[in-house]
């Protein structure tokens, strides 16, 4: 273009003749875009973390002897199989605990009177992860003793015992004592159950290097655990490895009605936050119908001035959206914060994805433009409207 | 006079006036859909997140520990405490029985079994027992205030879903079993001689087929027709599902249950929520009683239902308490985003168009007309595009989140009236900030280099 520092001249004068009309322009602009980059953020991170907050419902894989007659209570599997489990899943740890149960006889230490009980032995990471609750007492020190044990709040209230007290327990002559480092209540059987060190239990059962089953707790979205429990029954053909139906079909559900939910929400707003900030802007738009009669009058085609209102366009959805869209991604890692006391982390793909919706919202908001070309300049200078 | 000339603004130049009015009305739909969408997801997603199942377990206050492993309680059926099923009417008179959607007892207890009875009925099956679940479905509960209430497990229990047939009816001697039963109880072995005996049928069963029990004690057989079989996941894969009256006569307590889920649906519990009942002041025990918190309604189960100890299942509660706080605060996050936008285009058109106005503006100062005059003059204008504007908005933004309501959850939500007025405050409040500020400067213009064109 032979002219074109001219035409540059033109489009700078065009954004800096009214300063106060670019400011309200750039404002629209950059908090449409900051919008759409802080909830295009948010929306990506959440559905992310949603699958791990579902892990607070605890385990949800299940390995268990195959020959699982749940009224034999007689088979158990290889401890071993423990230490050759997948420790990720979509980059989430996996928690997994092995438990043996044993029925027993339990008494606090120094009382006479025995009382059935189950005892399960416990081994692994994220206890309190597989097996969600809440611990009434509990101390940090006690639990790093070998034979410390956790008490479900029931049989706390049955045999009166508390944090710091011991136990006694018995099985067909084996006996072993442990001392309470926790109460724990979750609702479940577990509140009538006795969680000691793994090996204390095979030593109660006689049962050493067996475990009656393991729990994992394994954070994705349906499909992904789905996979993993598939990938793990090949990886183990002698056991019985299933998934809990009650979480995983109620996650199922309610993932997808939440992700529904945001998804459909975030583009709505989407949609009619560039609808809104595109009104608005025509209407600052209109108000340039002088500048193009003039522009016309002194022999510019329609189409050159189109052009140039254009680049204006351009240049300040670029503006808008570089600035916007920064603010939108840092002020979406602190509503991450306050939504999940997690940072969001940000996606770089979603800054070029809103500074690009928001040239176009820019671009169409000078839609009105077009219109520009039936402006008869002798109209315009006699001021009829 | 003065609402000659704002009126005359609005004819006069009808596309600029369309413009603000559109993105106001576009503002404020999305205000309205994003408010009745989130004002009512709270309650849609407490309801979905039932499907995880009970949330409170009702047993015997004075019971001996259970010996529970994987589903199956090994204590023997006259250890241990039972409870009244006649008192069960009751759960729907507490304070929140609205709030309790739904709930299930259950009775226990082990027998043998096998299918084929003829010959074996003075000679029980040896093999290993079996655990009958004894359980309401579709049952008709009698309410003390002369109302009937319909519930059962499949209602407390999504999961448990048939693979065949249908569920069993109540008073009749029917059953639904476990899914690994099927070809379990189908193997008919030969007579136990020294060294075994060997496989002599082996027939799966299905519905319509006929299953024999034993109590243990071989105290009474009964027979049963299968009419269903279950799947879920869980221990009950291996039970036998009767209606509870059969299972009441078969471990001979009759009328009585040992343990109850109850569904309800509850408020997450908050700081306030956790606090300790004991050590509240009377006001603050009110309130906590009189919010739908997890521990108050366990806590008025337990008034209602005497001798019952009853706990809140912890993973369910929990899980269900951090999800719903942080969907519901993320979507007023982005109802707060959409509010903001909203805003942002309305006060940039409010001001677009009292900038373009600086030749009236002078033009009335002019002939007389003083700032403050000018100022409402323009300010009554834009109220009015405001409550047309809002009230256009508001229409538009009820049939969105009718549509999202309905893609989503299948229910459309309540239009309340209430969000109309706060639309239509919202929106005035927004354009009259939008246009304080060319409003005041253009208050201030001097009539004279504008009418000279400067």
């Amino acid at each position: 273009m032979s002219d074109s520092p001219m035409f540059w001249r033109i489009v700078r004068r065009l954004l800096t003749a009214n300063y106060g009309r670019l400011f309200v322009i750039l404002l629209a602009l950059g908090a449409g875009a900051a919008i759409t980059s802080a909830l295009l953020n948010l929306q990506i991170d959440a559905k992310r973390r949603l699958t791990t907050e579902f892990r607070a419902l605890g385990a949800n894989v299940i390995i268990a002897p195959r020959d699982a007659n749940a009224n034999s209570a007689g088979g158990t599997l290889e401890q071993a199989l423990l230490a050759g489990l997948p420790t990720e899943n979509a980059g989430k740890s996996v928690p997994a605990v092995a438990f043996l149960y044993v029925i027993g006889e339990v008494a606090k230490a120094g009382e006479v009177h025995h009382q059935a009980a189950v005892i399960a032995g416990a081994e692994g990471q994220g206890l309190t992860q597989v097996r969600p609750g809440r611990r009434t007492e509990y101390s940090a020190e006690k639990e790093k003793d070998p034979a410390a044990c956790e008490i479900g709040a029931k049989a706390a209230e049955q045999f009166k015992v508390h944090m710091g007290d011991s136990l006694h327990l018995r099985n067909q002559g084996r006996e072993a004592t442990c001392k309470v480092f926790a109460v724990v209540a979750t609702g479940g059987p577990e509140d009538t159950q006795i969680f000691t060190k793994l090996p204390t239990a095979q030593a109660l059962a006689d049962l050493p290097g067996r475990i009656s089953l393991a729990q994992l707790s394994v954070t994705g979205t349906p499909d992904s655990i789905e996979r993993f429990i598939n990938a793990l029954a090949q990886r183990l053909p002698g056991a019985d490895v299933h998934g809990v139906r009650q979480l995983a079909q109620a996650e199922g559900k309610l993932y997808n009605r939440i992700s529904g939910l945001l998804s459909t929400t975030v583009i709505l707003v989407l949609i009619l936050t560039s609808l809104c900030v595109m009104a608005g802007m025509s209407n600052v738009a209109i108000e340039r119908k002088n500048d193009v009669g003039l522009m016309k009058a002194i022999g510019g085609s329609v189409r050159r001035v189109v052009r140039l209102f254009l680049a204006e366009a351009i240049l300040m959805g670029i503006a808008g959206g570089v600035i916007g869209s920064a603010f939108g991604v840092l002020g979406s890692i602190w509503l991450g914060k306050a939504v999940f006391g997690v940072a969001a982390q940000p996606r770089w793909i979603v800054y070029p994805v809103s500074v690009g919706i928001t040239i176009l919202v820019s671009i169409a908001s000078a839609f009105p433009l077009r219109r520009l070309a039936s402006v008869r300049p002798a109209s315009v200078f006699r001021g009829e409207a | 006079m003065f609402l000659r000339l704002v009126a005359d603004s609005f004819t006069r130049r009808p596309k600029r006036k369309m413009l603000t009015l559109a993105a106001l009305a576009l503002g404020m739909a999305v205000a309205t859909a994003a408010l009745s969408v989130s004002l009512d997801v709270g309650d849609r997603l407490a309801q979905e997140f039932r499907s995880l199942g009970a949330n409170l377990l009702v047993t015997p206050e004075a019971d001996s520990l259970p010996l529970e492993i994987g589903g199956v309680d090994y204590r023997p059926a006259n250890a241990g405490a039972y409870l009244p099923e006649a008192d069960l009417g009751k759960l729907k008179t507490i304070f929140w029985r609205f709030n309790i959607k739904a709930f299930a007892p259950i009775l226990e207890l082990q027998v043998k079994a096998d299918s084929f009875g003829a010959d074996s009925f003075f000679n029980p099956p040896s093999g290993p027992s079996y655990t009958v679940i004894g359980t309401w479905v579709n049952h008709e509960v009698k309410i003390p205030d002369g109302t009937t209430y319909v519930t059962g497990i499949e209602k407390t229990n999504p999961w448990w879903q048939l693979k065949e047939g249908r569920w069993f009816a109540e008073g009749k001697n029917e059953c639904v079993i476990g899914k690994n039963l099927v070809a379990a109880l189908g193997v008919r072995r030969g007579p136990e001689l020294p060294g075994g005996g060997g496989v002599v049928a082996n027939d799966k069963l299905k519905p319509g087929s006929e299953l024999f029990t034993y109590t243990l004690d071989r105290q009474q057989q009964l027979t049963l027709r299968v009419v269903g079989i279950l799947d879920t996941g869980g221990p009950e894969d291996d039970a036998i599902i009767v209606p509870l009256d059969v299972a009441q006569s078969l471990a001979d307590k009759p009328g009585q249950y040992r343990r109850l889920y109850v569904s309800a649906l509850t408020k997450p519990e908050d700081a306030f929520g956790r606090k300790d009942p004991k050590t509240m002041t009377p006001a603050e025990f009110d309130r906590w009683y009189c919010s739908p918190y997890i521990s108050a309604i366990a806590l008025q189960i337990s008034q209602e239902l005497k001798g019952t100890d009853v706990r809140v299942i912890r993973r369910v509660a929990e899980g269900e308490g951090t999800i719903l706080t942080r969907v519901r605060t993320l979507l007023w996050l982005v109802t707060i985003a959409a509010l903001l936008a909203a805003a942002l285009a309305v006060g940039a058109s409010a001001a677009a168009s009292v900038i373009e106005r600086r030749t009236e503006i002078g033009l009335m100062k002019a002939l007389g007309a003083g700032s403050g005059l000018v100022g409402v003059l323009l300010a009554a204008e834009q109220l009015l595009v405001a409550f047309v504007g809002g009230g256009i908005g508001y229409a538009v933004g009820i049939l969105l989140a009718r549509m999202l309501g309905q893609k989503i959850f299948g229910f459309t939500p309540e239009p309340k009236f209430f969000l109309f007025f706060m639309v239509l405050v919202l929106a005035s409040l927004i354009t009259l900030l939008g246009s304080a500020y060319p409003l005041r400067r253009a208050s201030r213009y001097d009539p004279a280099p504008i009418l000279r064109g400067e």
